[in-house]
């Protein structure tokens, strides 16, 4: 037996659990819902349960599906009565095998919880004075909340089969050929830790928590502030002075059921962040702190996991996105020197327009979804700013700070290079850039040099081929030839050597004007 | 003398007074040219504890400067 039925004879739970049964299995958890004599302060003598029962099988065996394959269990199923109970009858029974009891009792409460919430069954209670009454199941209570809130609109749009899955309507962000059902699939069993539920934070959690992401991860252990309302959508007067994780989870949950969220009432430290990072896929640093986002980028770098960071400042921000690979720069690379605290404002003191962070929020929410369904494979590495009032960004490429001392993986691939070639319209110019001139062409060569295309630094290709000459290793050179074909070579032989600043002349002299 | 488009940001920004200018300059390096404006607009942030772009891509401090070149400074920006 697996999945999920409906039963209008007396639940059998022994029979049922040895159908769960298997070698594999190390341990067995179930849930059995009674019926109770007490319902809001009323004596209850009987319960009658009914169901559309089409429906409420195929979306059970949905629910019992989605269980296994979200806590990898062996087997689960769930059985539900109809029809006519009395009190202590078992109205619900739920059953999983697992290799581990920690999956097993996690499955065990993902579908009780689901069938609750999504099942059409509704419930007639019978009391003890002769009257009786439905009561709304979870789902209608749940369905009556969001009509509250459409409106207007008369009907509660029925799910499309793209959502069904999950319960969520996602059919629009399934609609991107990028994204798709397995995309989807892949929000579905990503986990993100998301580090302040601030004027960042707040967008970050509301669009990865509406995208379906399976599990999210709140860590902020601020409470809500009255200064924080005009910028924190998210939390509005009531919540003063409560857990801003607390209640960022308490509203993501009521935006998606199908995101199980985890709210951390602490600040990120030395104690906590290795741990928080290891539980989660990817991590978005949303803080107002350097203390923070360093303590943030060291645990990514060591977990080689990937990362969003932002920031803001008045009506400017700054978004860069870390990636575990090689030639990948993390924050320490960008900022070798870690800011102290302070010296360069925060919002509490340098004052800020809401939509700032929104904007810079979203923009890190983006980043985590294109991560996270592999949209950013063309991306390289960069800190990308915006500024609100210019609407103007930036793009500015970034790379590893040699210096920076921490342990990226692969160390022995070299960062991203320099262009290998320079252009110039004239030997003046070429002269101006600070770059040393040396000419590579054999002397037979430079004997027809007009006298305004001399070049005095002389050392020719068969000279270093031969190993006669040397290049010297140190200074910043613009190697010139005929037509820059012998000069681009030789500029990327020395490159592979590890020099960095040498530069080929494109086109060679023949480019050049007298 | 050349003449360099100088981009601010941040507390740069506030302290010039404005986010862009173009400057004409004797500084050959991105640092000369950081040491003359931090004097004129009284930056107070050391050199140090910044980065600078050239046309669009991150340079040393070091970086020659040509001239039309497109210097971008930039402070850590920690708000959230």
């Amino acid at each position: 037996m697996g999945g999920f039925s409906l039963s209008s004879a007396p639940l059998e739970p022994e029979r049922y659990r040895e159908a769960l049964e298997d070698p594999g299995a190390g341990g067995y958890a179930s849930f059995e819902g009674w019926v109770r004599d007490l319902n809001e302060g009323r004596t209850v003598r009987r319960l009658e349960y009914e169901a559309y029962e089409s429906l409420a099988v195929s979306e059970g065996e949905r629910i019992v599906a989605e269980a296994v394959a979200r806590f990898g269990v062996t087997r689960a199923a769930c059985v539900h009565r109809v029809g006519s109970l009395g009190i202590g009858e078992l109205a619900v029974w739920v059953g999983v095998s697992a290799a581990h009891r920690g999956e097993a009792f996690a499955a065990c409460r993902y579908i009780i919880d689901e069938v609750k919430h999504r099942l059409p069954i509704w419930k007639k209670e019978h009391y003890s004075d002769g009257d009786s009454g439905w009561v709304n199941c979870e789902r209608c209570a749940a369905a009556a909340h969001d009509h509250d809130h459409d409106h207007g609109h008369s009907q509660r749009a029925s799910p499309s089969p793209a959502s069904a899955a999950a319960g969520h309507d996602y059919s629009r962000q399934i609609a991107l050929p990028e994204v798709g059902a397995a995309g989807q699939a892949r929000l579905a069993a990503a986990s993100v830790l998301v580090v302040g539920a601030g004027g960042l934070g707040v967008p970050v959690l509301q669009y990865l928590a509406a995208a379906g992401i399976g599990r999210i991860g709140i860590v902020d252990g601020d409470v809500v502030e009255e200064s924080n309302l005009h910028r924190q959508p998210l939390y509005g007067w009531a919540d003063v002075g409560r857990p801003k994780a607390a209640v960022a989870a308490e509203r993501l949950r009521a935006l998606n059921r199908d995101v199980r969220v985890e709210a951390f009432e602490v600040h990120a430290s030395a104690g906590n962040v290795d741990e928080l990072v290891a539980h989660h896929d990817l991590v978005v640093e949303c803080t107002d702190n350097f203390r923070a986002k360093f303590l943030v980028n060291d645990a990514v770098v060591r977990a080689l996991k990937p990362a969003v960071f932002a920031s803001v400042h008045q009506y400017e921000g700054q978004v860069q996105a870390y990636r575990p690979l090689p030639h990948w720069p993390c924050l320490r690379c960008l900022w070798p020197e870690a800011p102290r605290d302070g010296l360069v404002g925060n919002c509490a003191q340098a004052g800020v327009l809401g939509p700032v962070p929104a904007t810079l929020g979203a923009l890190q929410a983006m980043q985590a979804l294109k991560r996270l369904l592999g949209l950013d494979a063309g991306e390289t590495p960069a800190l990308v700013t915006v500024d609100l009032l210019t609407l103007e960004t930036r793009r500015l490429a970034a790379r590893r700070h040699p210096a920076c001392d921490h342990e990226h993986p692969g160390e022995d691939v070299p960062p991203a290079e320099a262009p290998l070639e320079r252009e110039f319209t004239t030997l003046a110019e070429a002269l101006e850039s600070g770059l040393e001139l040396v000419d590579i062409r054999e002397a037979w060569e430079r004997a027809h040099d007009p006298p305004g295309l001399q070049i005095p630094a002389h050392l020719p290709l068969s000279e270093l081929m031969s190993g006669r000459a040397e290049f010297p290793s140190d200074g910043r050179y613009l190697i010139i030839c005929a037509h820059g074909v012998r000069s681009l070579s030789l500029t990327e032989h020395l490159r592979s050597l590890g020099q960095a600043e040498v530069y080929s002349l494109r086109g060679g002299l023949a480019a050049l004007r007298s | 003398m050349i003449e360099i488009e100088v981009q601010y940001f941040a507390v740069l920004r506030e302290r010039a007074g404005t986010g862009r200018e173009t400057v004409q300059t004797a500084a050959t390096t991105a640092a000369g040219l950081y040491a003359e404006l931090a004097a004129r607009h009284d930056f107070g942030l050391p050199q140090a504890m910044l980065r600078v772009a050239v046309n669009d891509e991150f340079a040393d401090w070091s970086r020659l400067l040509a001239p039309g070149d497109r210097v971008v400074f930039i402070p850590p920006v920690a708000g959230g």
